[in-house]
């Protein structure tokens, strides 16, 4: 610790603090412009000058100068105010003043700063900035005459995202913020940069004209799409969500957010929204009243009792959660389940068997000081940008060493000194074996509490490094190397994203990833973790309260096969469209033709063509609620908008189905959460009005495993074919709804298959040709999309699309073998 | 005492005089307004648009909330308010719009008579505001 003076008040801080940190901490204001928090002093604008004592002649920038013993500092004195004054009529010689148009007027960092400093005349005089303006792509407008370069979009791309789209190009006067060639904007449109521009350069084009800052109402909540769990703030007027504003107060994201969060949200204020309860009559969907709705699906549960099959979304909140369960116990199903039950729950049994755990054991910031990150498959990044960019961080700010188990190259594979160890497609349990194997060999793992060494070390004498190296190619000294930093590492973690399109061998994957976190010691380590990622916004939530069959129940498969057979009579989807995002598209629709299907969305989607009534159900933002993240933090749901027509919560929708069944329900979100408090072990002790910005983490910040016990697990045979589709997530979308916002939508409008140069060469396609695929009978088709992060003969398709139709030929295997052809 | 008294009422008496009154005979003969007077809103025209820019600060600082205003972008990629109404029966004609307004797009003109017989005839939009 150090001690100082700033304005003669006594500080003592920590000796990495720079002035403006410690002034910041101890509630003295200086002004700034290109600081951040979250980003590497850069001391570009020259605002925060302060005087030091030690330092006479100068003034002393406060951002970039550390603290040193003794140091007497004054934030305030004439000369400093005719300084910033001065610096302040610098930026405004070029600047052009046009406010009143300007979206960031009255949010403005310079605006403000002028107004303090009542900078009314300038006394030197310039040329106004007349550079052309980039507002051909849809989600980023760029004006840099309103630029004052403070280099945060630059430093913002680079040290957080990891993309590095902006620098600085020319030389002094002419200086400015462009992209490569200076050319419009192709990026991953986070839109980091639009967060962090202090003035009106950088802003979200969705947003354009639409209100002034002052005139939104701000509601904190959480992001709807995926597990990251980010906390957005809502820009709410007019009963319209009109933008997300930037707050890096709450949450564990530090304000940072992906192109869906950030720009995702127009699917809430949609026009096609459902507004009435619908019910089939003479083939065709027709408005009716909630009663009437209400009363024959609540007849049709009575008579289906144990034979009623329910399969949740995993979007809704943890009290929705309890409800739908006590209306299963209310009807007398056991047949309950979440969109995991069809993919991802193998990943939770895979770990309950070997760590005795259903959830990540380590926590999201943990990740920052790692020394070493083991990212299996490639798709992390865009399932859970968010957390990737934490990884990002870990690697640029702390030399972390970062290896991805990837079937082709991401974003993750192009992090500095990131090492892809590119293997066959679907043999990711192959190479974690042969991580293990080196582990064990060498001799690196702490074995003395783990149970079922010798049984695994047995098991995984085939694969050694060199062996996994030949029959699944990757590079065997790759794989040493990996092994031996995972192992020897003071801090590691393993990071592994699933999803209703990683169906394969999901518990196989999870039980090698747990067995490499015992070897390592990573799982149970207080700042290392096992960290499994839930592909939506609750996925931990429902396994948390328990949205899974009952001991005679079946899972999501097991009662789509059973309705497909006639067996399952009724069936209850809420929040889900399986005709899109399941695999097995064959079986569902037979399972949703025989069966009397009550469908509860927020669209019509593909799923409600097969209903037989239909419940408009509500948004994340017109909820309030908790929702569970995929480090196990519990965070609030906020309602900012009230729901289109007759639409209502998910909440309102049981209570009401409940009530039919003559069973009492908790009258809000908080009383059914004291309620979950009581019932669900690890949230005891949580309340719902102390769950604070920064959300709860039940189970403290490591999770301690139950057990130890190491499983083997087979590796996979890769698959003989010359062409091989891999199914996964983009980066712009996130489950089916996605495709509904105009921003998502706006980057990534349609599905496409994705090919190598080699490939697209050989088929003579370029981008945006048609290209067919034939696997067996199905065929599927899509636009081409030409990239280099696909190995020869893999070919990549989103699954979020409805009209590619992907599940025709995907049914939950890891690769499908397909025969290519131009159309 | 009576000297003053009739010093007073000479003055007054001189004031009854014709030529003296200050009263006009309205509506047959209307006073020229003083130029600050705040009387109807104008909203000035610029060369092919109105030189408004929709920048909220007529409504933000309206004490009497009674100016709504809708922005939009143009084909040119301008900002302009797409709806631009001021509700006259809530008006308290201070004038702060004008004082707020950074392009001086706003302005109070010399009109005042502003009875009429429906409500809805009080609410003059941008068309109106444009003309008058």
């Amino acid at each position: 610790m150090v001690n100082l003076t700033i304005d003669g008040k006594q500080i003592t801080t920590a000796k990495t603090s720079t002035i403006y940190e410690a002034a910041k901490e101890n509630g003295i204001y200086i002004p700034v412009l290109c600081y951040a928090k979250k980003l590497l002093p850069y001391g570009a604008c020259r605002i925060c000058l302060v005087e030091v004592e030690q330092m006479k002649g100068r003034l002393i920038p406060s951002c970039t100068t550390p603290v040193t013993e003794g140091m007497v500092v004054s934030t305030t004195s004439d000369e400093i105010s005719k300084v910033r004054k001065t610096v302040l009529e610098f930026l405004l010689v070029n600047h052009v003043v046009d406010c009143p148009v300007c979206d960031k007027g009255g949010e403005c960092d310079l605006q403000d700063l002028t107004y303090e400093y009542e900078v009314v005349t300038n006394r030197f005089q310039g040329e106004k900035f007349d550079l052309p303006t980039d507002e051909v792509n849809p989600l980023i407008e760029r004006n840099m005459n309103r630029c004052v370069l403070c280099g945060k979009c630059v430093r913002v791309c680079d040290e957080v995202v990891g993309y590095g789209s902006y620098s600085f190009i020319n030389r002094g006067f002419e200086t400015k913020i462009a992209t490569a060639f200076d050319r419009g904007l192709n990026c991953e449109f986070c839109g980091q940069c639009v967060s962090m521009c202090p003035v009106g350069a950088i802003l979200p084009r969705p947003f354009k004209f639409k209100a002034r800052p002052w005139q939104l109402k701000e509601v904190d909540s959480v992001c709807g799409y995926c597990g990251n769990g980010c906390t957005v703030t809502l820009g709410v007027k007019d009963n319209q969500v009109q933008t997300i504003r930037f707050n890096e107060d709450t949450g564990v994201n530090h304000g940072n957010l992906c192109v869906r969060g950030r720009f995702g949200y127009s699917y809430i204020n949609d026009s096609r929204r459902i507004k009435k309860p619908l019910i089939r009559k003479n083939r065709e969907l027709r408005e009716v009243s909630w009663e009437e709705a209400l009363t024959t699906i609540s007849e049709k549960f009575q008579s289906a009792g144990k034979d009623l099959g329910i399969i949740s979304g995993a979007r809704l909140t943890n009290e929705e959660f309890l409800l739908l369960k006590r209306l299963g116990s209310t009807i007398g199903t056991q047949n309950l389940d979440h969109s995991g039950g069809e993919c991802y729950k193998g990943a939770t049994e895979g770990l309950v068997e070997t760590l005795g755990v259903t959830a990540s054991t380590g926590t999201f910031p943990q990740v920052e000081t790692c020394q070493s990150i083991l990212a299996i498959r490639s798709d992390f990044y865009e399932t859970h940008p968010v957390f990737g960019m934490v990884i990002n961080q870990a690697v640029r700010l702390n030399n972390a060493q970062l290896a991805v188990v990837a079937d082709k190259r991401g974003k993750l594979s192009k992090l500095p000194n990131a090492r892809t160890l590119l293997h066959k497609p679907g043999c990711e349990l192959n190479v974690i074996n042969a991580l293990c194997h080196v582990v064990l060999a060498e001799g690196l793992a702490n074995i003395d509490d783990l149970q079922g060494v010798a049984e695994l070390t047995k098991a995984l004498a085939d694969y050694s490094p060199e062996a996994v190296a030949q029959a699944v190619g990757c590079d065997a000294e790759a794989i040493k190397k990996t092994a031996r930093e995972l192992a020897k590492a003071e801090n590691a973690a393993i990071v592994v994203a699933y999803g209703l399109p990683y169906t394969a061998h999901s518990k196989e994957i999870a039980t090698a990833a747990a067995n490499l976190a015992l070897l390592t010691g990573i799982a149970g380590r207080d700042g290392s973790g096992l960290y499994l990622c839930g592909e939506k916004a609750n996925s931990q939530g429902a396994i948390d309260t328990g949205i899974l069959p009952g001991p005679a129940g079946l899972g999501a498969q097991q009662m789509l096969s059973a309705a497909a057979n006639g067996e399952l009579p009724v069936l209850y989807l809420v929040g889900e469209d399986p005709v899109v995002t399941y695999p097995n598209r064959d079986l569902i629709e037979q399972a949703l033709e025989k069966a009397f299907v009550v469908v509860q969305d927020l669209f019509l989607t593909e799923t409600t063509k097969y209903a037989d009534v239909v419940l408009p159900a509500a948004s994340y933002a017109e909820k309030n609620g908790t929702f569970t993240n995929a480090e196990r933090r519990i965070q609030r749901v906020r309602a900012g908008v009230k729901s289109p027509g007759e639409a209502t919560t998910d909440f309102a929708i049981f209570q009401q189905l409940l009530g039919k069944l003559g069973k009492n329900a908790p009258a809000d979100a908080a009383s059914a959460f004291a309620e979950l408090a009581v019932e669900v072990p690890s949230y005891v002790g949580i309340e719902f009005d102390k769950i604070g910005p920064q959300g709860q983490v039940w189970g403290g910040e490591s999770l301690v495993p139950l057990k130890k016990q190491l499983i083997p697990v087979a590796g996979m045979e890769p698959l003989k074919a010359d062409y091989q589709l891999l199914v996964g997530s983009a980066l712009y979308h996130s489950g089916s709804i996605s495709t509904r916002a105009k921003g998502p939508l706006s980057v990534c409008p349609e599905a496409y298959i994705e090919m190598s140069r080699e490939d697209a060469a050989t088929f003579d396609v370029k981008t945006d040709d048609i290209i067919k695929l034939t696997a067996g009978e199905k065929v599927i088709q899509a636009k081409v999309k030409v990239d280099n992060r696909l190995p020869r003969g893999v070919l990549f398709a989103p699954y979020h699309f409805a009209e590619l139709e992907l599940n025709k030929v995907y049914s939950g295997q890891a690769v499908i073998a397909v025969e290519p052809s131009k159309v | 005492m009576f000297k003053e008294f009739a010093k007073g009422l000479s003055i007054t008496l001189k004031h009854l005089l014709p030529g003296h009154t200050t009263t006009v005979n309205y509506p047959k003969q209307k006073l020229e307004m003083a130029p600050r007077f705040r009387g109807l809103h104008r909203l000035v025209p610029g060369q092919d648009r109105e030189k408004c820019v929709a920048c909220y600060l007529c409504p933000t600082v309206c004490p009497a909330k009674c100016i709504t205003v809708e922005s939009e972008e143009n084909e040119k990629g301008e900002k302009y308010p797409r709806v631009y109404e001021i509700d006259l029966l809530r008006c308290i004609f201070c004038g702060y719009c004008v004082e707020a307004c950074p392009v001086e797009a706003i302005e109070m003109t010399s009109a005042y008579e502003l009875a009429n017989f429906k409500r809805d005839d009080f609410m003059f939009d941008k068309a109106r505001l444009l003309k008058s």
